[in-house]
């Protein structure tokens, strides 16, 4: 009986390993991921897919702190205070080199963004109403991301159009194979694709937002796809094409500006989407699960954050007394100097944090009048300059200017009112114009004043690592490989 | 014998090794000693041949009466001399009448009986250093050493016991040729990477495999949060019988599609019939920071205050400026501090051991308990083991053995953050300025963020240290059962499973006030993670006598094993605590849930072995294996493979023509070659995966990112080895030397190759390319010194490796990180900018802009990448063991060391630029700068534009020899009085390790003990420990 006993038991250990003997013991599978050919097969699918999208974007690589930080920080807006947490300093004082890490990121997640909007378009499932939508929106964020590496990384449109772009990639890398090497597109081919794309979106995007996901700012909408034209063709120089999309935004989009101080204040200290088409087009979900925590860019703004982002003193002087734009900015101590604080993000001690502003109504209103005094439209231009700015300054008179004077008071009203969301660099390089960085003497890290129109680090390097892998991508001017 | 011949092998043995030619010609070179030798021997032989000859004959066994072959018989100091055959007989003529006869065979003790006439039957008694030295064990089947075709290098487990290490691997250094295993941190249970043989792939893990009394465990670092700890800290090293490291094909092909980076078998003790006896041993001690080399001690407040000014005032900032500046760092305070006193401390550290060890011939046990305590030298880190063993032998009857073994053990370890975190206490110690002050005025803590003289980057770490958890508890549970049932004679079947359960919690805790915790109000993350992971395996084995011969056989073992393990993560994230109740840290106290995590991770292997092996009377042995594997973690396509090997040996000692020499007592030659596989990838890398996770969700929506390129025609990357060696044994085999040589050719290399970051990835795994690993391997063993009641036994040494990619793709990249990859290069062959030294003039660093390096520049932009003639992993490694007794006192004196490697400070540009001045500096910084005009120094100007990007600036020279441990004893065991109580052991022992160590780069800043890549990213410091113990054995 005992013996027995054994040999079952014995019997029974074979018995095990046999068992493992079929093929399938070694069938594993990841339970977090699907492989990816199957991954987009239902309009459900694709909506996850979109949300994928978007929260690259959100990402502190890229629009959560250092595609729009970098926007201000390289040019006379701000300055890093000489106390702060070591973060960005090479491009605070301009010795970013090909091997400098955040600017690899903004290169790399722009094109990890890329490959999310690409496998969405290129996604093979019966087109209806929400398939149209989201792939819509995947056009726009393709040519976001398009639009913002163009303009890091190369000549501006308005320079030379035939200097090297970013390389354009369009396909999916499942489909193309992870070998590809592509070489840089010129400028404007680039341009072309953030164009087509842009049309594309608004043409495929249906009027009403269909029920696969709200109706709310955090998504790209018809309208804000045809503001963020606008804003590709200000930046390319084609004012005429610029005036038509923003203008169309504001004879349809039914967006409106805050009609009080209350109002506007309100605006800024608000940490949800909006549904109410107020002043906001685009702006990128930063909630409480998902915001960038210590490294987000409200955090290195905001006083009750890092607060080491400072005003420069020139920029808080381009505001009146009246101007209500001038309450975004804290005057402060930091340590024992008196400093001034951006304050377009209030939410830090909260656990949902400010939205990351996109696209505002604001921009689209200055762009038109931009177009128009730049295709000589005076009337039409101080309509829209007259229209931001006294809504802005209750005290400020009606502007009555022309020629260089008035695309000039356009220009410094474009900084005053989206300083500090990371546009105003584009501005100074597309109008290619020299510009100083205020010295703000031992408040700030280091000392950089003086940006030429020659100066080399305009542009980004390419990251070395880019390159190494990939020779067929040149170097910008003034950097090592 | 003048030993210094020994001692002075490696020099000559460095010369030979440089080609294979060589190694032949040494073997050459041994034969001919050998047989000069035996020629001169009849001659010289017969000097006391006075008186009447006789011949005597007999039979040698061991004391259970079973009959020895092979041993040497001789007449003392003649080259009279005979083998014992099959049956242990012998039989010599023209001996002299009291003569001194001489019987020895490796791994018996050697008996001399002075001759009187006729039969003289003798028996052996197995050596103290018993089982380690005449068995090599691969976790399949235990093989006599005469039989043994492999090399297998092997530690046995006294050179393990009671040393003050968490991790067993620590205590290893330096004792097996071949196997390196550097200790880059000072956290006690901190993971310790083992290469064996040199780098084993490109992308894929060069970690070995781990088998613990048979079973595959889940070995490295299991943990998801704790930033180093290692699967292995829970095993007691005292509960240790023996460690066996498989090298070569003839070893590894048996672990198949898993063996091509070397297997380190681990056996545990099992129970001895006879009296029971109690061992206990206890250590107590203090453990002392390893201070960094002078180079790289930070600077004091004075000299730190110099330096910043000096760099503002070299950066264009006006005395105004820079006076306004220092006095807002806090330079004009008059209060500063030590940071690097703050963070280190004596750490104390103690273990208790015990063990039972007892039974039958029928019932055997092994039974321990162990505790083990260390607290690091760096604040916030320490270490807890409890463990448990229990092994039992027992023969339920004439046919049928069990074995079964149970171990457990739980760790609790707190660990900071390695790496340059703010929350990094070594990285914060050399980074924060003297003038950032610790405590306040009232002598609280300090955590202040804004403000020069607070902590507006990194925190403050003695808040971290104190306020933040990083607490990893690991619970580690393996289980083994085995049935042995001898069929028929020759024949038996064995079945064998195990499990090896790891249960891993990590809590994280990160404090509200300061730190990665303050911008959520607090923050707690916990992880529990679970692998479950079982093996069975079913052997048969057999033994075939070929008729009509003594002693010639074929044995022969196939079986078949499946292995699965799972890994179950569970895991949560939430912030927001309490705000006036700081010891509410557990994560149910959160406000906001942050994240959830809960997935498997599994992976499969299923095996079917063969393993047969032929000798001829001990002097010739084949063996053989074959295995294919299936695993996984391959596309189902390319998911199976074969690997074989075949090995030979020749025991020339067995051969009547060597007896007549004397100048060796052993004499083997082996051989191998065989082929192994690497599947060290992770379980789905394969897949191009589409997935899901918290991190992609947006505005309440799932998220799905297309996130893991994948490769569906990934296949596995094959081994072929080949090893030759050498076991010689010199007088009385009481010093033995083993020689090998090895080429390890690597087929279908799974690299992570680059790809353009416009494909959204960062790189793709492929199989492409081959790379080569040779080496040469010298162990010299043995007691060097024997007078009277002094002996010196000795442990040499030392490994070369030299690693060589065979064979790229065309138009692969030559920059590969810091590397330069290309045919022809080791893999781990620097390529960078190279510094030129300091412009005298001006203070500029210069660098090269060509490759013969004759023009030079100020601007890095425009320097040439240059390959450089430095790589990062030694080339001679080795290890140098000393043991002195003298009556009852010991004395241990150990070395290792690693030579002919350069280190990259890969994390250090904080710590030497200029462009970082509000980092504290290395000491050689401050004291090499360029200060004056015609100044000739290595270290450029200091200010905040030098730009100090990548370049040879940063390469130090790693070569260093270290005082592992020192250790005196004493055994009181003969004492009266501890004899009456039958005491069989009572040793008193002092133990310091760690106690020095000799670089030579005067410029080096760090310890040089770093990983495999030669970089340096400022983890723990390492500490020197001192310990008193007692062994009590009763």
């Amino acid at each position: 009986m005992k013996i027995k006993n054994k040999y079952t038991a014995l019997a029974l250990a074979i018995l095990m390993t046999a068992s493992s003997c079929s093929d399938s013991f070694l069938d594993e599978s990841p339970t977090t991921a699907i492989s990816v050919e199957h991954a987009i097969k239902t309009d459900g699918d694709m909506m996850e897919a979109t949300a994928g999208m978007y929260r690259v974007l959100q990402g502190y690589y890229l629009f959560g702190r250092n595609a729009t930080v970098f926007g201000d920080m390289l040019t006379d807006n701000v300055y890093l205070s000489s106390s702060n947490s070591n973060r960005l300093i090479p491009h605070n004082n301009f010795t970013f080199v090909a091997g400098n890490a955040e600017t690899r990121m903004l290169w790399q997640q722009a094109y990890y963004a890329i490959l999310q909007a690409n496998r969405i378009i290129g996604s093979e499932i019966a087109e209806n109403d929400n398939v149209k939508y989201l792939k819509g929106e995947a056009y726009a964020v393709r040519a976001l991301c398009y639009l913002n590496l163009v303009n890091w990384f190369a000549t501006p449109h308005t320079v030379n159009p035939s200097a090297p772009g970013v390389p354009v990639v369009t396909v999916s890398t499942d489909i193309a194979g992870p070998l590809v090497l592509p070489a840089r597109n010129t400028v404007a081919e680039v341009y072309a694709q953030i164009l087509s794309d842009l049309q594309t979106a608004f043409t495929l995007m249906p009027a009403t937002t269909p029920s696969i996901h709200i109706n709310n700012t955090n998504f790209f909408s018809r309208y804000a796809v045809k503001a963020l034209e606008a804003r590709a063709q200000l930046y390319k120089g084609d004012y005429q094409k610029a005036k038509d999309a923003a203008l169309e935004v504001v004879q349809n989009g039914g967006y409106t500006l805050s009609t009080t101080k209350a109002a506007f204040t309100a605006y800024w200290a608000a940490t949800t989407p909006r549904t109410d088409k107020l002043e906001t087009l685009f702006e990128l979900n930063n909630s409480a699960t998902a915001n960038n925590g210590v490294e987000g860019m409200d955090w290195m703004y905001a006083k009750g954050g890092l607060g080491e982002l400072l005003v420069t003193d020139d920029t808080y002087a381009i505001y009146s007394a009246t101007d209500m734009r001038r309450d975004l900015i804290l005057d402060g101590m930091r340590g024992n100097n008196q400093v001034y604080y951006v304050n377009k993000y209030q939410n830090t001690a909260n656990t949902d944090r400010d939205e990351i502003k996109m696209i505002r109504y604001a921009e689209v209103i200055l762009t038109l009048a931009e177009s128009y005094a730049r295709l000589a439209d005076n009337a039409n231009a101080l309509k829209y300059l007259n229209m931001l700015a006294q809504n802005r300054d209750p005290e400020q008179k009606a502007y009555v200017l022309s020629g260089d004077e008035l695309t000039n008071t356009i220009l410094l009203e474009r900084r005053k009112e989206l300083a500090f969301e990371g546009l105003r660099f584009f501005d100074l390089t597309r109008t290619n114009v020299s510009y100083t960085r205020q010295n703000m003497g031992a408040k700030a890290a280091a000392i950089y004043p003086s940006v030429t129109t020659t100066d080399f680090r305009r542009l980004q390097p390419i990251p070395e690592l880019e390159i190494a892998a990939n020779p067929n991508v040149g170097q910008n001017p003034g950097y090592s490989n | 014998m003048n030993h210094s011949v020994y001692l002075n092998f490696a020099p000559a043995i460095r010369q030979l090794s440089k080609s294979r030619e060589r190694f032949t010609l040494l073997i050459g070179l041994l034969t001919l000693l050998l047989f000069t030798n035996a020629a001169a021997g009849p001659g010289s032989s017969q000097k006391a041949g006075a008186s009447a000859l006789t011949e005597i004959k007999g039979i040698v066994t061991d004391t259970l009466g079973s009959p020895i072959p092979g041993v040497i018989v001789r007449v003392k100091s003649t080259n009279n001399a005979t083998i014992t055959d099959e049956k242990g007989a012998y039989e010599l003529r023209n001996v002299s009448e009291g003569a001194l006869l001489v019987f020895s065979m490796i791994g018996y003790e050697p008996q001399q009986v002075i001759v009187g006439s006729g039969r003289l039957d003798i028996k052996l008694k197995a050596s103290d250093v018993s089982l380690e030295a005449v068995t090599i064990t691969n976790g399949y089947r235990v093989t006599h050493i005469a039989e043994n075709t492999s090399s297998t290098g092997t530690v046995g487990g006294k050179a393990l016991e009671n040393k003050p290490f968490s991790t067993v691997i620590s205590s290893m250094q330096g004792q097996v040729a071949g196997f390196t295993a550097p200790v880059t941190s000072g956290q006690p249970g901190g993971l310790v990477d083992v290469r064996i043989r040199g780098l084993g792939s490109l992308s894929l893990s060069s970690s070995p495999l781990f088998v613990i009394d048979g079973m595959i465990v889940n070995s490295g670092k299991l943990g998801y949060n704790t930033t180093t700890a290692d699967a292995l800290a829970g095993l007691n090293q005292n509960d240790i019988e023996r460690i066996d490291v498989l090298k070569d094909a003839a070893a590894t092909a048996l672990y198949g599609a898993r063996g091509s980076t070397g297997v380190i078998v681990i056996t545990t003790k099992r129970g001895s019939a006879g009296r029971t006896q109690v061992r206990l041993d206890t250590e107590i001690g203090v453990s002392a920071a390893m201070n960094p080399p002078k180079a790289g001690m930070p600077l004091t407040a004075n000299q730190y205050a110099e330096l910043f000014r000096e760099t503002l005032t070299n950066s264009n900032f006006t005395p105004e400026q820079v006076e306004t500046l220092a006095e807002s760092y806090g330079l004009n305070s008059g209060k500063s501090n030590n940071w690097y006193d703050l963070v280190t401390r004596t750490g104390k550290q103690s273990q208790y051991n015990v063990s039972v060890n007892g039974g039958s011939e029928k019932s055997k046990f092994f039974g321990s308990l162990g505790y083990l305590s260390q607290e690091a030298t760096t604040i916030g880190s320490d270490f807890r083991k409890i463990s448990a063993l229990l092994n039992i032998d027992h023969k339920i009857n004439s046919k049928v053995a069990l074995s079964a073994g149970f171990n457990v053990s739980n760790v609790n370890q707190n660990t900071p953050y390695s790496s340059q975190f703010s929350g990094n206490p070594t990285w914060a110690a050399r980074s924060l300025r003297p003038f950032q002050l610790a405590y306040n005025e009232d002598g609280s803590i300090n955590t202040t963020t804004p403000g020069n003289t607070n902590f507006p980057g990194i925190y403050n770490p003695l808040w971290i240290a104190e306020k933040d958890k990083k607490l990893l508890s690991a619970t580690k549970m393996l289980g083994n059962l085995k049935l042995k049932w001898d069929i028929v004679k020759n024949l038996s079947f064995s079945t064998y499973t195990s499990v090896d359960y790891n249960g891993l919690e990590e809590t994280l805790f990160l404090n509200a006030t300061m730190g990665d915790g303050a911008s959520l109000k607090g923050r707690s993350k916990n992880y529990y993670t679970r692998y479950f992971n079982w093996l069975s395996r079913n052997q048969f084995d057999y033994r075939y006598n070929i008729p009509g011969f003594n002693n010639f056989y074929v044995s022969a073992s196939v079986g078949y094993e499946a292995q699965k393990s799972k890994e179950y993560l569970l895991a949560a994230d939430g912030s927001g605590f309490p705000s006036a109740h700081e010891d509410l840290t557990a994560l149910t106290n959160a406000a906001t849930p942050l994240g959830t995590y809960g997935q498997y991770s599994n992976y499969a292997f299923t095996s079917l072995y063969a393993i047969g092996e032929v000798n001829f009377k001990n002097k010739y042995a084949i063996s053989g294996s074959f295995r294919r594997d299936g695993s996984s973690r391959f596309p189902k396509a390319n998911r199976q493979a074969n690997f074989f090997s075949v090995g030979g040996t020749w025991n020339v000692h067995e051969e009547a023509f060597f007896i007549k020499q004397r100048f060796l007592s052993s004499l083997k030659i082996r051989s191998s070659y065989g082929t192994t596989g690497n599947a060290n990838l992770s379980n789905y890398a394969w897949v191009p995966q589409a997935s899901y996770s918290i991190a992609y969700g947006y505005a309440g929506y799932n998220g799905q990112q297309y996130s893991s390129v994948g490769n569906i025609d990934l296949k596995w990357e094959t081994s072929k080895k080949f090893d030759a060696g050498v076991d010689i044994g010199l007088a009385n085999d009481r010093f033995s030397l083993t020689v090998d040589y090895y080429r390890n050719n690597i087929d279908g290399l799974i690299r992570s190759i680059p790809t353009s970051y416009t494909t959204g990835f960062t790189a793709v795994s492929q199989n492409v390319g081959s790379m080569l690993n040779h080496g040469w391997e010298f162990t010299v063993r043995g007691d060097l010194l024997r007078v009277k009641d002094f002996t010196w036994n000795s442990n040499f040494n030392l490994s070369l490796n030299r690693n060589k990619i065979t064979s790229l793709p065309a138009g692969t990249a030559v920059t590969n990180g810091q590397y330069y990859l290309k045919e022809g290069y080791s893999f781990y062959t620097y390529y960078m900018r190279e510094f030129a030294g300091v412009d005298p003039a001006n203070g500029s660093p210069l660098y090269y802009t060509n490759e013969s390096r004759t023009e030079k520049t100020a601007n890095i932009a425009d320097a040439s990448l240059i390959v450089q003639n430095k790589q990062s992993n030694p080339k001679y490694t080795g290890g140098f063991n000393n043991l002195f007794t003298y009556k009852g006192i010991t004395l241990g004196v150990d070395f290792n060391f690693n030579l002919g490697y350069w280190i990259y400070g890969a994390s250090d540009l904080y710590q030497t630029s200029g462009t970082y001045y509000t980092y504290n500096k290395y000491r050689f910084v401050y004291d090499r700068r360029w200060t004056t005009p015609g100044q000739a120094t290595d270290v450029p100007k200091m200010s905040t534009t030098t730009d100090n990007s990548v370049s040879t600036y940063r390469i130090y020279k790693g070569d260093h020899i270290r005082f592992r441990n020192l250790v005196v004893g004493y055994d009181f065991k003969n004492l009266g009085v501890f004899k009456n109580l039958k005491v069989s052991k009572l040793h008193l022992y002092g133990r310091a390790t760690n106690l020095f160590t000799k670089t030579f780069d005067d410029r080096l800043p760090f310890d040089p003990e770093v990983g495999f890549s030669g970089f340096d990213s400022q983890d723990m410091l390492q500490y020197r420990t001192y310990t008193v113990g007692v062994n009590i054995g009763l």
